[in-house]
């Protein structure tokens, strides 16, 4: 392995680079299969991701990507220099596929930093075979190895009107080999006497095919490369020119003084004028000046200006920015200020605060990312998928520029996965029976992302079957999941089942999904995020599942409240509304538990200082505030001593000794220096 | 020091080439990721000796070396091409590059060209 | 090359240098290279559902620090705080902790043959306890930061039997 490089970053560059060759791969794939035929432009991008591929795994020494993308390679240059008629899309559509997921597979495991030992043999024999059937099937010979553009034959050229040829000038010899493994000798050669008739006339060399033959280079490699020629110059400045090309090796040049040896030359040289330029003047029209405004250049595979920058850095400004908004804080709500009536001091600080908003603002859209390429992945799945099972479906997507932080794109695409498997397996139904139903043919399968005040909403959607509720309930009987009687579960109830642990048995594993694993394995990533699942249907009609995720992570605005000495934060958007109740609308149900009425409806009490034992003097509803916290369908009341007011807060996980504690998202710390607990309005109403 | 002008399309040869010319006391001046960009930014910058790639999109390295030998004569151009790719070789030689580097190259190859180029 | 004998210079530096501190008529010692700084007693937010030992957290600077009382966690009996009661901010394994402690002493150089291994006496801090250390007459028990941090298996194994 060379140890010319710190392998770490280039490592790190390759696979993502390959990465994201693959990925415009497979979109460029997918776009075309539709179109049942490839374009020009398309041909030539697949070709120059191949090499690219190509060239960079052979310089990370990974054989065996870097012959299979080689390989690749040939086959569409080969397309695209012999345009042949006929050829099955779809089987070259799965050739590259496969090779794609070929190259994903083993980039994973270098990632992992496992053996990359994937046996490339068959992909590359089945590419040969299509290669081959493309020939047969369009009449085309072999090509040769190389892969040449025509070029007129080249002769060396001497002018016609000299006597002797031989002048009063040094006629030199020189014989020479190349640096081993330096790679097309033959075209070295060629450079080399190009260069050198600036400063001499060259006479002959051996081998003479040099341009011609590319195989020339293999006698040039064993019995090296041998010229004659004369010149004006001196030994010492041949000798210098010799020493200042790159790749030459033991050089024997000698100055032929043999009268002798110099009559045999003359008799040798061949007179044989021909007309080939061997340095080519453009003509004015060949020219392409660029545009000086890059902004001209429509670059085809539809990138952006960009520039890439370090995660670690913008982790680091988004840390700042925190401390920024705690330490403005601090400084405006300081305890010194209480009392002052400071006017300019106030409109100073509204400036400041607009400011820093702004900040807060730019920062948190640098780490947005839009959704596209997390969408359109789920382009190949669908495509496999329909293949697999032998239903037609086909995918569209809505609302692909929709933007996450950074951290959910990480997390969106196996739970995305997940349900667009599920749809597919379980949820549409095969032609026949759709055809049946009087079904729309193909069916489809919807993703649709929008945002939603302080949320993205991700939809997934399907017009298959529907949700049966009798085979959920009867499968959650199964499985000892009921917990309330079934007539007294809600269609959304029960439709929330299938997202319980162990709701999938190993009864109706398929491949794809169900592996036992079933949806729990989404909402425990949704939850993960923050954020919430929530899945409606009607039977025969099809389903709806959406993902609700909140879309910043670190800084959100809060409600500051106390309990006794104890601060605590509510997240603005979880609060529906906030009142001191009086004794009418306080009632108690039969275990003694509060409830409280509000709008002719019922709900459930916490008391925040009984729940986290927190010593007050406020025990009595009327005397607190009661806030109505909503957490997806689950309303309830939190009951505190009072309110301080609303903040944004920049949310700091607990630190990991301690470990997670049920109702409590993380801190903050308020502007007087104390920290404050985030209530984590989800996992509080877990208890009720 | 030496200035250099990288052009080439993929974001990891580049950074391979660079690292190298890095550690061996070349500046790098200028990265271009197509021929387009890499006449221009000759045009700009006046590097010293620029390394181009010759399976570019927009403006491949053939393209690109035409309109800088075009631009100034005495540019030094050293072509990085990939095997199998003789013919191109010999127009860019032809079209006055300096000499070329074979994908995948190793460290010594490209500092001894270098070396040797900015001699001349 | 350079940078690993730098770092392992400072290790050398360090080795032997213990922060003493005191728990009623008892002194301990940690090894100075995992203490990051000390401060006095502060506001401390109680956090639910924590073991006794673990108080709660406070705010060093805009970090967040759990902090241990360290006489609860060695089931020694509670101590109010007064203004020279200290919190040792020590740093293993990439966790910051807070020790509260009665009072902290100063920072002494322990040579090797000065170290021997604990007794086996006292069930309930012992484990916590790495070496003992003599300095003349006196004697300080050197802490395992280790076990301090993570000894919940081996309670909950006690706990069972």
């Amino acid at each position: 392995m060379s140890s010319q490089f710190n392998l770490e970053p280039m490592l790190e560059l390759f696979c993502y680079e390959t990465s994201q060759c693959l990925s415009e791969l497979e979109q460029l794939i997918l776009n075309y299969e539709k179109a049942a035929s490839y374009n020009d432009q398309t041909i030539d991008e697949i070709f120059r991701v191949m090499h690219n591929i190509k060239s960079s795994a052979a310089m990370m020494l990974f054989n065996h990507i870097s012959t299979l993308a080689h390989n690749m390679e040939d086959l569409f240059f080969f397309i695209r220099e012999q345009d042949p008629e006929i050829i099955d899309y779809a089987a070259l559509s799965d050739l590259v596929l496969e090779a794609a997921d070929f190259i994903k597979l083993e980039i994973e495991k270098i990632k992992n930093e496992d053996e990359a030992d994937g046996n490339n043999s068959l992909l590359i024999s089945n590419i040969q075979d299509f290669l081959a059937y493309l020939q047969k099937n369009n009449l085309i010979p072999d090509l040769p190895a190389a892969r040449p553009r025509s070029t007129s034959p080249e002769q060396y050229y001497i002018s016609r009107d000299r006597g002797s040829i031989l002048s009063e000038l040094n006629v030199f010899k020189a014989k020479l080999f190349f640096e081993d493994g330096c790679e097309m000798e033959n075209i070295r050669a060629y450079a080399l006497v190009h260069h050198l008739k600036e400063l001499a006339e060259v006479f002959k060399y051996f081998p003479a095919d040099i341009m011609e033959n590319d195989d020339s280079a293999m006698i040039i490699k064993d019995q090296g490369f041998e010229l004659w020629f004369q010149s004006e110059h001196e030994n010492r400045v041949i000798q210098d020119f010799f020493d200042n090309t790159a790749f030459v090796r033991d050089l024997d040049l000698i100055l032929i003084k043999n009268p002798e040896e110099l009559m045999q030359l003359e008799k040798e040289i061949e007179v044989e004028v021909v007309t080939s330029p061997d340095s080519l003047a453009l003509s004015p029209e060949e020219i392409l000046i660029p545009n000086t405004s890059c902004g001209q250049m429509a670059l085809s595979s539809g990138k952006q200006s960009i520039i890439s920058v370090n995660v670690d850095k913008l982790d680091q400004l988004m840390d700042l920015v925190g401390e920024m908004v705690i330490a403005e804080a601090m400084v405006i709500q300081n305890p010194d200020l209480k009392e002052l009536e400071l006017d300019n001091f106030k409109k100073a600080a509204l400036q400041l605060r607009k400011i820093t908003s702004e900040v807060q603002d730019v920062v948190m859209s640098i780490r947005m990312v839009p959704l596209t390429i997390s969408l359109q992945k789920m382009n190949r799945i669908v495509r496999d998928m329909a293949r697999k099972l032998n239903k037609e479906v086909v995918l569209e997507i809505i609302g692909a520029e929709t933007e996450v932080d950074k951290n959910i794109i990480e997390h969106i695409s196996d739970p995305l996965m997940h349900l667009v498997r599920n749809a597919i397996d379980h949820g549409i139904e095969d032609p026949q029976a759709r055809k049946e139903k009087g079904k729309s043919l193909p069916a489809k399968v919807i993703i649709e992302a929008k945002s939603a005040g302080n949320d993205v909403l991700i939809m997934v959607k399907d017009n298959g079957r529907g949700l049966e509720k009798e085979k959920i309930l009867k499968r959650a009987r199964d499985n000892g999941l009921l917990s309330k009687p079934e007539t007294e579960m809600s269609e959304r109830e029960i439709f929330n089942l299938i997202f319980a642990p162990g709701f999938s048995t190993e009864a109706q594993v398929t491949e794809y999904s169900g592996r036992g694993v079933g949806m729990d394995v989404v909402t425990k990533n949704i939850e993960k995020l923050g954020g919430t699942v929530l899945i409606d249907s009607i039977p025969d009609e099809g389903t709806i599942i959406t993902l609700k995720i909140p879309l910043t992570l670190a800084i959100i605005s809060g409600m500051n409240v106390k309990v006794g000495s104890s601060f605590y934060t509510i997240p603005i958007t979880s609060i529906r509304e906030s009142f001191r109740p009086v004794a009418k609308e306080i009632i108690h149900d039969p275990e003694g538990y509060g409830m409280v009425m509000v709008r002719g409806e019922c709900y459930p009490i916490i008391r925040l200082h009984e729940k986290f034992q927190v010593q007050t003097q406020v025990t009595d509803f009327t005397e607190g505030i009661i806030m109505m916290a909503e957490n997806g369908e689950k309303t309830y009341g939190i009951f505190v001593d009072e309110l301080l007011g609303e903040q944004q807060v920049v949310v700091k996980a607990l630190p990991n000794y301690i470990r997670k504690i049920k109702g409590l998202a993380g801190c903050t710390l308020l502007g007087d220096g104390c920290i404050s607990l985030i209530l984590d309005i989800a996992g509080l109403s877990d208890d009720i | 020091m030496t200035r250099v002008l990288i052009v080439d399309d993929a974001a990891f040869m580049r950074a391979a080439l660079r690292k190298i010319l890095d550690n061996n006391g070349y500046e790098i001046v200028g990265e271009a990721e197509n021929g387009a960009v890499g006449v221009k930014k000759y045009q700009e910058l006046q590097p010293d000796i620029v390394t181009m790639d010759i399976t570019m999109p927009e403006m491949d390295g053939l393209e690109a070396l035409k309109n800088i030998r075009q631009f100034d004569p005495r540019a030094k151009v050293i072509m990085i091409s990939a095997m199998g790719q003789e013919s191109l070789v010999k127009e860019s030689v032809m079209y006055g590059a300096q000499t070329f580097i074979v994908k995948p190259f190793n460290e010594k190859y490209v500092v001894e060209t270098l070396a040797k180029i900015i001699k001349k | 090359m350079e940078e690993t004998l730098a770092w392992l210079e400072e290790e050398d530096t360090q080795k032997g240098k213990f922060l003493t501190f005191s728990l009623g008529s008892e002194f301990y010692g940690i090894e100075i290279k995992y203490v990051t700084e000390i401060i006095g007693i502060q506001p401390i937010t109680e956090v639910p559902e924590l073991p006794d030992y673990v108080k709660g957290i406070i705010n060093l600077r805009g970090k967040i620090i759990p902090v241990m009382d360290v006489r609860l966690r060695f089931k020694k009996p509670p101590q109010d705080y007064n203004d020279r009661t200290c919190i040792i901010i020590i740093d293993v394994k990439e966790t910051d902790i807070g020790l509260i402690v009665d009072s902290v002493s100063e920072v002494l150089e322990i040579p090797e043959e000065e170290i021997v291994s604990p007794p086996e006496v006292n069930k309930n801090q012992n484990r916590y306890i790495k070496a003992i250390g003599k300095v003349g007459e006196d004697v300080k028990l050197i802490l395992d930061c280790f076990k301090l941090l993570n000894d919940e298996e081996i309670e909950a194994l006690e706990d069972i039997q």
